[in-house]
């Protein structure tokens, strides 16, 4: 059942007996702005934190223990133009309890989103600098993780030009320092009015049921209109280059490439499969060759968000091959544009993709993300039948056409300052 | 073959032991698309020291265990990893302490894939230049773990509490060692510890259990293997206390001081019900202590001591076991003074009452029945546990059969401040 409940509101009731839990999340969703990316980073931290009815910590905890250590988190994710903020509560199935969760856990989600822990009409001062303060450290850890490090510095390399594309989905301590807690108030009150919601309900539940559930929440109506959501940055000629040098045994070696897509059409399709022959699967070129056949490199592996028109390749090799690896890399993407894989190997790769595929609808956290991307795209597949269609359907000259469209943009090597 | 079902949990699990001793536990989930296979041997980092011949010990180098689980994929004209791969399905292994496990999943063909499993497990093949080729590969696998904080911190907390016991080796070996590898070592390991009866197979997925278990049961009858012979360890369980290192800093270029407080274990915690139950009061324990519903948790987080970061767990391995408190914070040595305080003044917690003991045991229920959602864990579950004893899905029970006074009884036995040790990092430039 998808059905708006308010406009600008939908709810989703995915019935089903496959799991033992029941999956309830909440997406607010907006166009992607350098401006509100880390208010809406600390929001979600503070909102985790305590409520007015939980004004504790303790006291949160203890109540979730109370529901069979239901889980409750909230995180924030880009998709191309928009970013989303996504509250994710799941419970124990009513077979394995002494009472029913799903009503429960649907008041819970009430209190902690629609009744912060505000003294007069702002957020609790207190929570507020802890909160800012933890989240300052973990934006300040996120360079312990040289894989991390690397990935973020490519990225901000290649939409350097873009601010809303170049920094983290969950912002920066530059952008962190100067926000208050009146700043942050008034922004919750902005995005329960203005952002766009869906509801996805997952388990063995009753779609009426449900729905009835939800009726009474406090969301007014709001613009229908979903943000858009692909984003491109038209390739330039120029590859952009940055070295960085750090205390580190192993070097990181970042790649990213402009990739040309349609959201989920016949060219993102061909880009999917292209992208996996490419480096994206253990039978890859790159993990092969790079990997396995000239043991440069512990790991090397691409990935691909068609959202944003990116393969983004990552390394850990040694500093002393970085121009051998550079050069590895560029002959598997040559090899895939020029054909040079046997038909046999295109099929196991497709037959990869299903497998996986096929494998996600084992997944809650899949399947809900699914009545997301359907909402939010309208070419999605609708099921497995018809992705398994278009990915079989891609063939070897698409596979070629699509490599070629592949353009390097930039790269990024962070590398020990005592490697040969 | 035995077929159980669990009616708390509502799962059927089918056992058997075939003929050549190799042991199956199969879950069937009938809802799902997906099927997972792991297939371990009770053979790990830590048994570096044995006797091949059932007399003389001998010792090898550290990291063998995970050197051969990367070699027996290769073979003389193929890579197994490629024969899964051209089925669509997904291979993997890893290495622990005490165990090697591989492992595919699959959404077709799973006889095709089993097969591939047990042929590429069960026929090893080792030659010079293979292993030399691995070494460079491991070699930077080895350098990678180096550069994570994370990891250091727990390998440095097992140097702490483990000097003398290959506890503390990672599980990689060092450059050095797997320099001194070689490919009758590998052999010799294999015909000792990859025998079938020294190995479980587990499959969990939209299966026939019974048509599972024939097929296997065929491959197996196909294969000739040597008759039997006898593991002789020469690892000795670990529980004293005399060697523990009680503190030790390191350095890397991290953002904030990392620090973790170590308890060693001092009784042997049998692979039976009686044991796993042991380990679950442990686990309530830390939880009713250290959780984010105790109010020393608030206290601390209030005071900026810790932040979500701040983790324990116990862990029990074949010859050692130990638990661990710790995280992130700017004042390490306060965080640490804190920790061993709570651990040593346990039963004066104000946090230690029988209603949180009863709230958290109901939590870990539901945590336990969310933990069944994924086949992965479920099988991965049901390997680690010994065979035929402590089945996964007699949680609800066993949980359900630990009181306050067994929670509390623990106390005297497991925090005593010679079984304590402190791992401190600090960044760079700081002292």
């Amino acid at each position: 059942m998808q059905k708006e409940i308010k406009p600008g509101v939908w709810l989703i009731v995915l019935p089903t007996t496959q799991f033992k839990t029941t999956r309830i999340n909440v997406q607010f969703l907006t166009p992607l702005r350098r401006a509100t990316i880390t208010k809406r980073t600390l929001l979600t931290s503070l909102l985790e934190t305590n409520s007015k009815q939980y004004p504790t910590q303790a006291a949160m905890a203890a109540h979730l223990e109370a529901l069979y250590g239901a889980n409750f988190s909230i995180g924030v994710a880009r998709e191309g133009r928009l970013h989303r903020i996504g509250v994710t509560m799941s419970t124990v199935d009513d077979r394995f309890t002494d009472q029913p969760l799903l009503p429960q856990a649907v008041a819970f989600l009430r209190s902690v989103l629609f009744a912060p822990n505000f003294h007069n009409d702002q957020f609790d001062q207190v929570t507020f600098d802890r909160e800012k303060e933890n989240l300052d450290h973990y934006l300040a850890s996120l360079d312990d993780d040289r894989q991390t490090q690397a990935a973020l510095g490519v990225q901000r390399l290649y939409f350097g030009v873009d601010p809303d594309q170049a920094i983290p989905s969950f912002g920066t301590r530059e952008d962190l320092a100067p926000l208050t807690a009146v700043d942050l108030t008034d922004y919750y009150h902005q995005l329960m009015s203005q952002d766009q919601v869906m509801i996805t309900v997952l388990g063995d539940v009753q779609e009426q049921q449900v729905e009835a559930l939800f009726a009474d929440w406090p969301l007014a109506a709001r613009s229908r209109t979903m943000p858009a959501i692909a984003f491109d940055l038209p390739p330039h000629p120029e590859v952009l280059t940055q070295t960085k040098m750090v205390v580190a045994q192993q070097a990181k070696f970042d790649l990213a490439y402009h990739v040309t897509t349609d959201l989920m059409g016949p060219e993102y399709t061909a880009a999917l499969v292209a992208e996996e022959l490419f480096g994206g699967s253990s039978l890859s070129l790159l993990f092969t060759n790079v990997r396995e056949k000239a043991s440069l490199a512990y790991y090397a592996s691409s990935m691909l968000d068609a959202f944003r028109g990116l393969m983004l390749v990552q390394t850990g090799i040694e500093g002393k091959a970085h121009d051998q690896v550079a050069d590895l890399i560029q002959q598997q993407l040559a090899a895939v544009v020029n054909g040079e894989f046997s038909d046999k190997l295109l099929q196991s790769i497709k037959d990869g993709i299903l497998d996986h595929q096929r494998a996600a609808y084992d997944s809650p956290r899949f399947l809900t993300n699914q009545a997301l991307y359907q909402l939010l795209v309208p070419d999605a597949p609708q099921d497995f039948e018809s992705f398994a269609r278009r990915i079989q359907k891609v063939d070897r000259q698409a596979v070629q056409k699509a490599a070629a469209g592949m353009q390097l943009q930039a790269t990024y090597f962070l590398t020990g300052e005592d490697s040969e | 073959m035995k077929t159980q079902y669990f009616n708390d949990v509502d799962e059927n699990l089918v056992t058997t032991t075939l003929p050549n001793g190799l042991r199956l536990q199969v879950v069937p989930r009938q809802a799902y698309h997906k099927s997972y296979a792991i297939m371990t041997t009770d053979y790990g980092a830590i048994d570096t020291r044995f006797a091949p011949d059932g007399k003389k010990m001998v010792t090898y180098p550290a990291g063998i265990a995970h050197f051969l689980e990367h070699k027996l994929f290769e073979k003389e004209d193929h890579d197994a990893f490629d024969l899964f791969g051209e089925t669509g399905a997904s291979a993997n292994a890893f290495t622990s302490a005490t165990k090697t496990s591989f492992l595919f999943s699959a959404t077709t063909q799973l006889t095709k894939n089993l097969q591939i499993l047990l042929d590429f497990v069960q026929e090893p093949f080792f030659s010079e230049s293979s292993v030399a080729k691995e070494q460079g590969i491991i070699g930077s696998e080895i350098q990678m773990y180096q550069d994570d904080p994370g990891w250091r911190v727990y390998a440095g907390l097992l140097e702490n509490l483990f000097p003398n016991h290959p506890a503390h080796v990672d599980v990689a070996g060092t450059a050095d060692s797997i320099a001194q590898i070689t490919p009758e070592m590998l052999y010799t390991i294999h015909r000792i510890f990859y025998q079938p009866s020294n190995m479980t197979l587990v499959i969990v997925g939209n299966i026939d259990a019974a048509e599972i278990i024939d097929f296997v049961a065929d491959n197996q009858a196909k294969k000739h293997f040597p008759a039997p012979q006898p593991i002789v360890r020469g690892v000795e369980a670990d529980l004293q206390t005399a060697d523990i290192i009680p503190y030790r800093e390191l350095k890397m270029p991290v953002s904030r001081p990392k620090t973790l407080v170590g308890f060693k274990g001092q009784v042997a915690i049998p692979q039976t019900t009686r044991g796993w139950r042991y380990q679950l009061t442990i686990r309530l324990l830390l939880e009713v202590l250290f959780g984010d519903s105790s109010q020393l948790y608030q206290n601390w987080y209030d005071q900026g001591l810790i932040d979500d970061s701040f983790d324990f767990d116990f862990t029990n391995q074949r010859s050692f076991s130990y638990g661990l408190v710790g995280g992130d914070t700017d004042d390490p040595q306060a965080l640490s003074a804190a920790i061993k305080r709570v651990l040593l003044h346990a039963t004066a917690q104000s946090d230690l009452t029988s209603e949180r003991v009863e709230l958290i045991k109901r939590a870990s229920l539901g945590k336990y029945y969310a933990g069944l959602n994924g086949l992965n864990g479920v099988a991965n579950q049901l390997s680690a546990l010994r065979f035929g004893q402590a089945q996964l899905f007699e949680f609800p029970e066993v949980l359900n059969s630990i009181g306050f006074d067994d929670v509390k009884q623990l106390i005297s036995q497991i925090f005593q401040s010679d079984a304590l040790t402190v791992l401190t990092m600090l960044p760079e430039g700081q002292s």
